[in-house]
Order: C-alpha cells, then structure tokens, then sequence
C-alpha cells in the first residue's frame, strides 16, 4: 500500500472550507444569504448616514468633495438595502422557511447554490464599483468609466442570481408542496413570497434589460445616450422607488400575519380576503412600467393617472392587511401575556410602518403640491425599507433555531435593536416628509439650487433625520451583535 | 373547477391588460390603439404599455400552466404518472463544486467583459466545463439507484478527460507563471531563484515522503500555498514587466542576438 492509499484512507473527510463552498444545504446557504443582506443593509445605513451628516450643510461639501461623491454614496445607499440587503435577505426566509412551510424541500438545490455564490460574486464587484469611484453613473460625469462598467455588472450578476433563487421558491411552492396541502392553504409568508416572487421576477427581468442597455452604451465611443454618466442612475430609479419597492413589503405583511397568529395561538378571520388583498398589494407593487427615463412629450409617467391611482388603491389594500392583523391581535390578545415575543412585537410595527409608507406614497402624487422630486421620496423610501428591515429581522428571530440553532437566543437584545430600527425610520420618515413639503430635493447634491432651495426650517429637520440614521444604524448593530452570538453559542454547542 | 394558482396569475392576468389599456387612454393613445395592441391607433407611452402587455402575456402563460397542470399539487402529479403516491418533489442531493464554479466563471465573464478578453475567454472556458461537468454528475445520478455505483460510473467517464486536461493546464499556468518571475529576476537573480525554489520543492518532497502518516490536509494544504504562491509572484511580476534586454547592435529584435542587462 502507498502512502497516497495510506492518506487516503486514514483522512478522505471534506475540509471545513470544501464543506462550505461546495454545500447545497439550503440552511448553510441561507447563512450567506442572511449575513451578506444584513451586511448590506449595515453598510447601505452607514452610506445613509454620512449623505444625512453632509446634508447638514447644504450649501457646501463638508463631508464628501463633490456633489458626484455625494452621488455616488446616495445612489449607493438605495441599492444597497434594495438589491444587496432586502431582497437576498428575504431570499435566506424563502429558501428555508417556505419549503418547510410547503411540506417538502427546496427544489434545484444545486441551481439555489449556483444563485446565492453568483449574488455573492456580483454584489462584491457592485460595492468594488462604488468603492474605485464607480457607481451608477453621476450627474457630473466624474466618476471612472471603467468602475461604472464595473458596478453595472456587479449589479447585473446580482439580479441574475436573484433571478434564479426566485425561480427555485416559485418552482418549489408550486410543485414541491406535500400532498393535501394546496397553494390555498399555504401560509401567509409562502403565499406572500409567491406573489411577490411572480411580481419581482418580472420586474428584475426588465431591470436587467436597463442595466444591459446602459452598459452596451457606456462601453467602447462616447455614449450616445443610455450610457452617459448623467442619465444611467434615472433608467435604474423606478427600482427604488414607489411602487415597485412596495414589493419588498408584501413577504413581510406575510411574516407579519404568521408571527402574530403564531404569537397570539388564534388563526387569522377571513382568509380569503387576506389572500386577495395580499395578491391586490403585489399587483399594485408592479412597478416596471414607471421608467420616467423614457418619458414621452406630455405628463410623465410619474404624474400619469396609473401611478397616481396605483398609489391611492395600495393604501385601502395595506389597510385590508394590517386590519386583519388587527382583528387577529383583538381576537387573540388573552394568549400575548405580559411579555409579547419580541418578533411579534416588532412584526406588528413593521406592519404599521408599511401602512403609514403607502399613506405617504400617496401624497407624494398629489400633482399641485409637487412632491415627486423632493425629500418626500427619500422619506416613502426609508419608511418603506425600514418596515422591511424590521420584518425580515423579526422574521431570523423566530426562525433563527431552524437557521443556526437552539442556543443563545437573546430576545431582550433583539427587541432593544427592533425598536431601534422601528424608532430611526420614523425619525427619518417623519424628518424627510417635513423637509420634502418645504421643498427639500430628494438629492440634496453640495449647493442650495440642487437642494431645490428649501426653507430654514430643513437644517433642523435634517439634524432630526441624522439622529433617526444613527438610531437605524445602532439597531442594526444591536441585531448583527446578537446573530453573533446566536451563532457563537451554537458553534460551540455543535463543537 | 380552477385552480388558485390559475385565478392568481389569471387574475394578474386580467389586472395587468386593464391597467395597459388604462394606462394607453391616460397617456395619449387613439380610440383603438390600446385594445388592438397598436394596430390601430397609438398606444400612449410605448414604454408603459409594452412592459405592461408582455407582462399580461407571461402572467396569462402562468395561468394556462397553472391550470392545465392542476397547480402541480401531489394528487394530480401521483394522477398523471399513475402512482397512489406522488414521488418526492426533490432527491436530496450532497455537496456539489459546480455551482460555487459555475458562480466564478459567470463572475470571470463579468470582469472580462469589463477588464480584458482573455479574462472573458477564460470565464467562457470555465462556464463551459462546468457546463459538462454539472450535466455528467446529473446524468451519473440517474445510471442506478445505488450512489456508489453512480458516482463510479461518473469517475470511468470523466476522470481519463478530467486529469490530462487539468495537468496540462496546471503545467502550463505553472510554467507561465515561474517564467514570468525567472524573466522579471535579474539574470543571476533568476538563477538563485531557480535554485532556492528546486531545493524547496525537492526537500518538501522529502519530507512528505519520510513521514507516511501526514494527514492528507497538510499535503494538500503545502501544495496549495505553493500553488497560489507561485500564481501570485507570477502575476504580481507580469504586470511589473520583465527585465530590460539590451540587442547587440541595437537592430533586429532576435532571440538569440540580445544580451541581458544584470540590474
């Protein structure tokens, strides 16, 4: 016998680094998803932040040297809580939890893997792009061409993988349920993911095709058009704002509804109605077709009468929802105690929170009090993405034991970081809708003209949206502290 | 009776014409041409009113689907393959390295695309092998019931491919790679490293070879440092450039008539 036979024999086991790469496990795998979307959305606040400290000052650039820079941070904090932070967040959920909810296991394991390392790889280059001066494009034309290549397609692999993921928990709650159990019967977060995977699926497509068509123009001559610094970031916008990111919300109305009846030990009253109006919210939240890039002579798509009635119709929809939630939490309060779990608690606010975003989005289309351009849209913006931060959080806590383990659960921590959460979003939800009503621009840039000229009163208000940015960010380290430990605790337990 | 899958995407279906055709009368469109796709009339804002149709059309396909298969449920899959119990939706399946490559080669396109070709022909290269691969170990997992038998029957296939063409590859990214650093090494420079490299490598042999019970990790983890070591030195020295060659006569540009500079 050789020595490679002896070797062989004796240690042929995997290496801890060839189990991680090479695992289809979808819990391993939801680990990625989990810990690389909550890095995001950490980083995507630290970038909120710092645009917050330079607004301080509007009239000159304190914190950054250019308005471009500026830019480039803003424009990164939307993308990094939408494409890198939420949506692989919700992933990690709907790649474990809704198969198990379905009965049966994740369909295409090996394609889900292949989604969650090709995410990974593209959201790597994305924040390499913002980081070499890239980013999505600049209203000045300063930033490296070749690092705004750079980050498109970092962020065309990171829809791609997103893309496949979805197509993996479409395929597994269609055909993977178990026998008995019809998609009628699923719960609220299976159901929810489905409809709101059908909607992002169509809308990433097309998101995708954007991206393809700036970067085809960015490359080799001048740009003609798409490619130009100053026009890519308004043919990618519609995905960060209303009402294409109500669809990040809808998975978390479904948490939301399976936390509190879960909590409360009472099924939700009318169903039906619930599965409707959850289906009503994802169509509403199909947003693909507000491109107001390739806007026509006339009144642009933002002002049109779709968007405007879109807007108005999700608020009696999101309505519906939190009502049911509502009736749920009457019927059943006997069974909360004193303590409510912390995930219920902070499920139930992100609920609110969502209701209190579509109230605000439709606002924001009242045509005479032109709103569209100013900070109102930062505030539907960071209300709408909080309310997703504090579902998806609530969501790890409840199943944080199928996700890491039974150990080390800290619910006091992670309600103190909810809270937190819940608190900075409607600090700055509240500051920025102010601020936007006495004509603060969404991009604020480095001089008043691009800060649309607001009244005085914006410095305070602005003072009060830093302070909510920094509530944001310290909540989201509270919660990255406690899936540390919750972590630490079970790889010791399994050492 | 239809499925709720079918009244879902069905439904979307129906929503999504309306808010087409309601977004073609709002935006400036004819009479006509919202309800004939454009075929009399104008459609108001061509952007909304494409995304929005072929939207319709691919949540009316959904729904045709989702119907025509009974939403896929259990009962009427056993119905259709003549079962009393639905097979399992999914095979467990074990570690696999082709997804986390696969992921690496779509990520060595997207560089190249951005950086240099031959960074994007070798992303097409590895895209392409693990195409082969990931359809030779789904192929393997359906020969017999029995895993061993399968995962053999994958080795006989694949392994006389696999190993010449990854020793000639390794060989020849190796040998590119201590040649780029022998070139960029001062002439006696290159002759020390030459030497100091042979004896490490022969005496690490040595020592593997003395000690028959070095767990398998160690052996691969020695290769592997050495491998991303030279990788590394090679690449850091390619892009520093080579040393200056100085031509006799200061003409042609031949192999044999330079003499090299020591600096």
């Amino acid at each position: 016998m050789t020595t490679t036979d002896n070797a062989a024999a004796s240690d042929s086991a995997p290496t801890a680094l060839e189990q991680a790469v090479t695992t289809t496990d979808p819990v391993a795998l939801a680990r990625v998803w989990g810990f690389g979307g909550m890095t995001s959305i950490l980083l995507g606040a630290v970038a909120g932040l710092l645009v917050g400290l330079e607004r301080l000052d509007l009239a000159s650039a304190d914190v950054f040297g250019s308005a471009d820079e500026v830019f480039q941070f803003w424009s990164a904090h939307r993308v990094a809580f939408v494409l890198l932070g939420v949506l692989p967040a919700l992933m990690a959920l709907a790649t474990t939890v809704v198969p198990r909810q379905c009965g049966g296991s994740l369909v295409f394991p090996r394609a889900a893997a292949m989604a969650c390392w090709t995410w990974l790889v593209g959201a790597g280059m994305t924040v390499a792009g913002f980081l070499v001066d890239g980013g999505l494009g600049t209203p000045g034309g300063g930033g490296q061409r070749e690092a705004t290549a750079l980050t498109m397609m970092g962020l065309l692999l990171a829809i791609g993988g997103l893309l496949l993921a979805s197509v993996c928990v479409m395929t597994t709650i269609v055909s993977g349920r178990a026998a008995g159990t019809g998609l009628r019967d699923l719960p609220y977060t299976a159901w929810t993911t489905l409809v709101g995977a059908t909607v992002w699926t169509g809308m990433l497509g097309v998101l995708a095709a954007n991206a393809v068509l700036a970067y085809v123009d960015l490359r080799g001559r001048p740009a003609v058009r798409f490619g130009a610094e100053d026009a890519i970031w308004e043919q990618l916008s519609w995905m960060f704002t209303h009402p294409a990111i109500y669809v990040l919300a809808l998975p978390v109305l479904g948490i939301a509804l399976d936390l509190v009846s879960s909590a409360t030990r009472t099924e939700q009253a009318n169903r039906d109605v619930l599965l409707v109006a959850t289906a009503a919210f994802g169509f509403l939240s199909f947003g693909a077709f507000a491109q107001t890039f390739f806007d026509t002579p006339g009144t642009p798509v933002a002002e049109e009468a779709i968007s405007v009635v879109a807007a108005f119709a999700i608020v009696p929809v999101a309505l519906a929802i939190v009502g049911g939630l509502a009736d749920t939490l009457r019927r059943g309060a006997g069974n909360l105690g004193s303590k409510p779990p912390a995930e219920a608690v902070c499920s139930v606010l992100a609920a609110v929170l969502v209701l209190a975003a579509t109230a605000v989005g439709a606002v924001r289309v009242i045509a005479p009090l032109e709103l569209l351009d100013t900070s109102v849209t930062g505030a539907h913006f960071a209300l709408v993405l909080g309310a997703v931060v504090l579902g998806v959080g609530a969501g790890f806590h409840h199943w944080g034991e199928e996700l890491v383990g039974p150990k080390g659960r800290r619910p006091g921590l992670f309600l103190l970081g909810g809270l937190a959460v819940a608190g900075g979003t409607v600090l700055v939800g509240v500051a920025d809708l102010v601020s936007g009503l006495l004509d603060q621009a969404d991009f604020t840039g480095v001089d008043l003209a691009t800060a649309g000229n607001p009244d005085s009163g914006v410095d305070g208000l602005n003072l009060v949206s830093l302070v909510g940015s920094l509530a944001l960010l310290g909540g989201l380290a509270i919660w990255m502290l406690t899936g540390s430990l919750h972590t630490a605790a079970n790889r010791k337990g399994a050492a | 009776m239809l499925t709720t899958g079918f009244k879902l995407w069905f439904g979307f279906f129906v929503a999504v014409v309306f808010a087409a055709v309601f977004a073609g009368y709002t935006s400036g469109a004819t009479e006509t041409g919202p309800l004939s796709l454009g075929w009399k009339g104008g459609v108001g804002n061509h952007v909304s009113y494409t995304i929005l149709v072929f939207a319709a059309g691919v949540l009316a396909l959904f729904g045709l689907v989702a119907v025509a298969f009974r939403d896929a449920d259990a009962e009427a899959q056993a119905e259709v393959l003549g079962l009393d119990e639905a097979p399992a939706a999914q095979h467990e399946v074990g570690s696999s390295l082709w997804p986390v490559f696969g992921a690496l080669g779509v990520g060595t396109l997207g560089v190249g695309l951005v950086v240099h070709p031959a960074v994007f022909v070798i992303g097409l290269c590895i895209v392409a092998a693990v195409a082969v691969e990931w359809t030779m170990t789904n192929w393997s997992e359906k020969v017999s019931g029995d895993p061993a038998a399968n995962a053999e029957a994958r080795e006989n296939l694949m392994r006389p491919i696999e190993i010449p063409i990854l020793g000639t590859i390794g060989v020849g990214v190796l040998v590119l790679a201590v040649s780029r650093i022998l070139l960029a090494s001062s002439v006696t420079g290159a002759v020390w490293v030459a030497t100091v490299v042979g004896i490490v490598i022969f005496g690490l042999a040595v020592l593997v070879s003395q000690r028959p019970d070095l767990p398998r990790v160690a052996v691969r983890g020695i290769l592997f440092v050495g491998c991303v070591a030279v990788l590394v030195l090679g690449i850091v020295t390619a892009v520093s450039g080579e040393r200056e060659f100085h031509h006799k006569g200061g003409g042609a540009h031949q192999d044999d008539a330079h003499a090299e500079a020591d600096h």
